[in-house]
């Protein structure tokens, strides 16, 4: 009752393929080994430029004339296209997401500056895991680990600190002129400035340190770091503050 | 209609008769190429596979709940052991239970019946697919007993512990993991591409792209993001075999390598692979639901587009996964704007299954709990992936308990529920008997209650901040004070286990003593239907094969007697 | 045996058979764009490779390279015998398009193994790693379409599945467009 309906394939699918009849294979396969010279040449003269379009735009026409020829996608039905575009899409799609990570390791090299100075600080751990995030990475590898091993118990170092924390806006000289620093209104103190020194006083300075600018009035572009460091951390950080004194 | 019932049965015997020239014996069931005989060859042994999984659940639950204690049936856990049992746990749940029967078994079983053929478009590669899973199941299960014992580097499998066997110190069973996992991918290639081309191409006079039964839609476009999505990964397997056994250094950072290489390729999979279970199980509790709400299907062309949308967005999401990995932090926004736009598809998926039970004639029997329970279940999994998807809260949740209850919620419906929902409801059409309603009822509440039981306390446990690769809490002194909760979680999931008991007494009880189910006892639409249960070899008679006049889902259509109306009957 | 009723039927209008060819050609795409995508950017963002690319044989590379692309010929002479129905005539190019592959094989080999023994394994560096890989994915591919067309060349001679002389076809000329990027991408760029 529905034999009609049903094409049956034994013999080659010849209606699909009206078109090709006219088709020169032998045209096609000289022209693919004049391609190939060509491709094998172009990078003799060793201009980088031509070495590129020879090497990968000469195989980009030699992978269509054999598909489109010998492999007759021309006169495919139109599905058959979509499945192989997208096919190749998908593998821009996997290069694009996959290559930031792979090629060019800009992503590697940012820093969150307030865990590190935790980590710096030494966190409060409960003592017997902490030496459970030691990663033993040898060598110079590019390994992600290497910032966040934990060294526990590490005495404080207000000059660090200072270099982690606050040297991003103050400048690492204590100037004021660190590069996060530029664009912020107003700018951020400049501890080599006397009349700086003239308008302060330690308990004034603990108190922006602890709380933030916002707490005396100051620019609320300056963060108070209490959470990070107790009292007598803030008090160290003073004193190492002073060394930029004129 | 009746005299042509007994026309096709009469003819179905003669055609029997000459059908027989293959192998006989037991050869007949093992080395059948007949399209149903393949899908029970994978339902039986990916639910051998679930026992297998199960037992390895309840193995290592009862190592977190009570350390150190002896387990019955398996005895002390030692931490190797427990890194073997939770790798393979969900390695086997995921490529050895979902993939099978979601896809392989329900594909191979529904597709020829639903789309009017009498098999498969490549019988012997569909044979020939389920022969390679066969062997990556007796190589997985093999990596178990080898010396060093079963790889337990999880599922995902990162480098450098999956490549370095001096850190995974289970250089055979990794390798041999490796090797399963490949084999069963090239199993699903071969498989996907059967389904894919027989749906396209195989289809019953008549029948046109929007009168296919939403299931046997969603199992093909799942062949088809297993089928993009999987090369990555293969090529990264390649590499990983040989970073395990010749020493290239692939992945290796201090030999120019990169890690995260492999995460990419192993998610750039993974996600998609999510999906590629996920729409197999919509499918089918969209055709239950359809059926036993006795309602035309509310947006068949929506559901069908959206399916593809599914597909086309979990491709670009893999990266939220790799969220702490120390990708790009620029990526990481690009990806979680993707992945909570993923949630829109999946959201429509379940507002037409809601807007087609709505005033509907709902008949609450066993296949439609499961089904019910599926919408219900899976919303959970889908809302609790919000805050594992944004960047942001990933950070702390990323790898505790949460994450665990989280892909729980949305794996336990697709794999357990959509296969029960599926084998409840097309148990009739396989055996020819029906299944005893009370005891399926019974079984669906004591997995249903205890599933929840189990899984709502891990949520708690990821936020108290229990990392999900814990051996022994006792090391960590701040996670005693949520032992309840891991108690409960254990317990739940022994009275979870032990109720399966109850499905298989069910199985083998209406196998032998059910009632006569006859050709169509749900009086639904689809074509399977049309022919006796279990169908014959060949399905329908050579010279009788169906045609189609219209689409799977004309329920209850104004001013016909009947509430159904098949797919193959002339108006 | 007897064919199924489903693999005569094509509700496409693409032939079942040539359909599957080309999604079996849609998952190597993928297979082989990921491995050669990964290449790509270690490539890049090694720029020191070069100096190891810089030892490979452009002209063993290149007569490989003409090796394939003649033989993709005959396999493409092949199937207009085929259509024409001409199963003798189809099975001799299909024999010529095997020895294209042998040959290929056997100057890879030679290749190779002058590259081992200078030193070159395939743990030498990453560049060699990802070059022996994926050569060797392809030689692998090679070799299956060698295997495969011998079964139906042998079946063609008698006149029969004739449809599978283009099928074989397709699936070898993708093979011969892997080599057309792998040329390129191993020997050439230095």
């Amino acid at each position: 009752m529905s034999e009609h309906t049903e094409h049956p394939t034994t013999a080659t699918g010849q209606d699909a393929h009206d078109g090709e009849h006219h088709t020169n294979y032998f045209k096609i396969y000289v022209t693919l080994l004049v391609l190939l010279v060509i491709s094998i040449l172009g990078p003799e003269i060793g201009i980088l430029w031509v070495t590129l379009v020879t090497a990968f735009g000469i195989a980009f026409v030699k992978a269509y004339l054999v598909i489109q020829n010998f492999m007759h996608l021309r006169p495919e039905k139109v599905i058959v296209k979509w499945m192989l575009a997208s096919s190749l899409l998908l593998m821009g799609i996997y290069f694009f997401g996959v290559a930031p990570d792979v090629m060019k390791h800009e992503g590697r090299n940012w820093v969150n500056m307030a865990a590190m100075a935790v980590v710096e600080r030494g966190i409060p751990l409960d003592g017997e895991h902490a030496e459970e995030d030691e990663h033993a990475d040898d060598g110079e590898s590019p390994g992600e680990g290497e910032e966040a091993a934990v060294v526990a118990e590490t005495p404080f170092n207000a000059a660090q600190a200072y270099g982690t924390v606050c040297a991003s806006c103050h400048g690492a000289a204590g100037g004021g002129d660190g590069p996060a620093g530029a664009s912020t209104t107003p700018p951020p103190a400049d501890f080599t400035s006397a009349d700086f020194w003239a308008a302060t006083n330690d308990e004034r300075m603990f108190q922006v340190i602890k709380n933030g600018g916002a707490s005396q009035g100051l620019s609320p572009m300056m963060a108070g770091w209490g959470v990070l460091y107790d009292d007598d951390d803030i008090r160290q950080i003073i004193e190492h503050l002073k060394t930029f004194r004129p | 209609m009746a005299q042509a019932a007994t026309e096709i049965h009469h003819e179905a015997h003669g055609h029997d008769a000459h059908a027989h020239h293959g192998p006989q014996g037991i050869l007949k069931y093992i080395w059948s190429t007949d399209h149903k005989m393949i899908a029970m060859q994978y339902l039986f042994t990916g639910m051998f596979m679930g026992i297998v999984g199960g037992f390895m659940a309840y193995v290592f639950r009862m190592q977190l709940a009570f350390p150190g204690v002896s387990v019955p049936l398996f005895g002390v856990v030692s931490p190797g052991e427990y890194n073997a049992l939770v790798t393979n746990h969900g390695s086997i749940m995921i490529f050895w239970v979902a993939m099978p029967v979601l896809i392989a078994a329900f594909g191979n079983y529904l597709i020829p019946l639903m789309i009017g053929a009498d098999d498969m478009v490549f019988p012997r590669i569909n044979r020939l697919s389920f022969q390679i899973f066969l062997v990556s199941v007796l190589m997985i299960l093999a990596s178990l007993f080898v010396s060093g014992g079963g790889f337990g580097g999880a599922w995902t499998s990162y480098p450098p512990l999956s490549a370095q066997s001096q850190y995974n110190l289970t250089s055979i069973g990794a390798t041999m993991w490796l090797i399963a996992v490949a084999l069963e991918f090239v199993a699903f290639l071969l498989g996907g591409i059967n389904f894919i081309v027989t749906l396209m191409n195989a289809r019953a006079p008549g029948m046109k792209a929007y009168d296919i039964p939403v299931v046997a839609w969603m199992i093909v476009i799942a062949s088809i993001l297993f089928m993009l999505s999987v090369g990555p990964l293969i090529a990264g397997a390649i590499m990983l075999l040989f970073d395990q056994t010749i020493g290239t250094g692939f992945f290796d950072p201090a030999r120019g390598g990169d890690p995260i290489l492999w995460q990419h390729l192993f998610w750039f999979f993974g996600h998609p692979e999510v999906y590629v279970v996920l729409l197999p199980a919509v499918g089918i509790v969209i055709d239950i639901v359809a059926t036993f709400a006795r309602k035309k299907l509310f947006g068949y062309k929506i559901m069908i587009f959206t399916a593809v949308a599914t597909g086309v967005l979990s491709f670009f999401v893999w990266a939220h996964h790799q969220f702490i990995a120390g990708i790009d932090p620029r990526m990481a926004n690009i990806f979680t704007v993707t992945t909570l736009l993923i949630s829109v598809p999946i959201a429509e998926l379940l507002f037409v299954m809601i807007a087609t039970l709505y005033g509907g004639n709902i008949k609450l029997n066993t296949p439609m709990l499961w089904a019910l329970s599926f919408i219900a279940e899976f919303l959970i999994g889908g809302v609790t992936g919000i805050f594992l998807g944004a960047s942001g809260a990933d950070i702390y949740l990323h790898d505790t308990y949460f994450v665990l209850a989280h892909f729980h919620y949305t794996f336990f419906p697709i794999a357990i529920i959509g296969t029960f929902a599926g084998f409840t409801y097309w148990f009739p059409k396989m055996f020819g008997k029906m299944m005893d309603d009370r005891l399926g009822k019974i079984h669906f509440w004591g997995t249903i209650i205890p599933f929840n039981m189990i899984f709502i306390p891990l949520f708690v446990l990821g936020l108290g901040g229990q990392h999900r690769r814990i051996y022994n809490f006792q090391n960590f002194p701040e996670l005693a004070a949520m032992q309840p909760f891991r108690v409960l979680a254990t317990v739940s999931l022994i009275i979870m286990l032990l109720f399966q008991l109850v499905f298989f007494w069910n199985c083998i009880k209406s196998w032998r003593g059910g009632a006569k189910a006859g050709r169509n006892p749900w009086k639904a639409n689809t074509l399977e239907w049309t022919t006796e249960s279990p169908p014959p070899h060949g399905n329908w008679p050579r010279d009788a094969m169906p045609r189609v006049y219209r689409g799977p889902y004309e329920y209850s259509v104004p001013g016909r007697e009947d509430d159904y109306w098949p797919q193959n009957l002339p108006s | 045996m007897e064919k199924p009723l489903a693999t005569l039927r094509s509700a496409t209008g693409v032939p079942t058979g040539r359909l599957a060819v080309w999604w079996l050609l849609a998952s190597e795409v993928v297979i082989f764009g990921g491995l050669l995508g990964a290449y790509l950017m270690f490539r890049l963002g090694h720029p020191e490779w070069a100096n190891a690319a810089a030892v490979t044989n452009t002209w063993i590379g290149a007569t490989n390279t003409f090796v394939l692309l003649t033989s993709s010929f005959t396999a493409v002479l092949a199937h207009q015998a085929a259509e024409k129905g001409d199963g003798v005539k189809a099975a001799n190019y299909l024999f010529m398009t095997i020895g294209g592959a042998l040959l290929f094989l056997i100057i890879k080999s030679f290749e190779w193994y002058y590259e081992i023994s200078h030193g070159y394994t395939i743990t030498a560096n990453g560049f060699w790693s990802f070059y022996y890989t994926a050569a060797g994915i392809h030689a692998a591919h090679v070799i299956a379409g060698a295997i495969i067309m011998g079964f139906i060349a042998v079946a063609a001679r008698k006149g029969k599945e004739l449809q599978r002389v283009e099928l074989v076809g397709i699936y070898w000329h993708f093979v011969d467009v892997v080599w057309i990027f792998l040329f390129p991408l191993l020997y050439i760029a230095k």
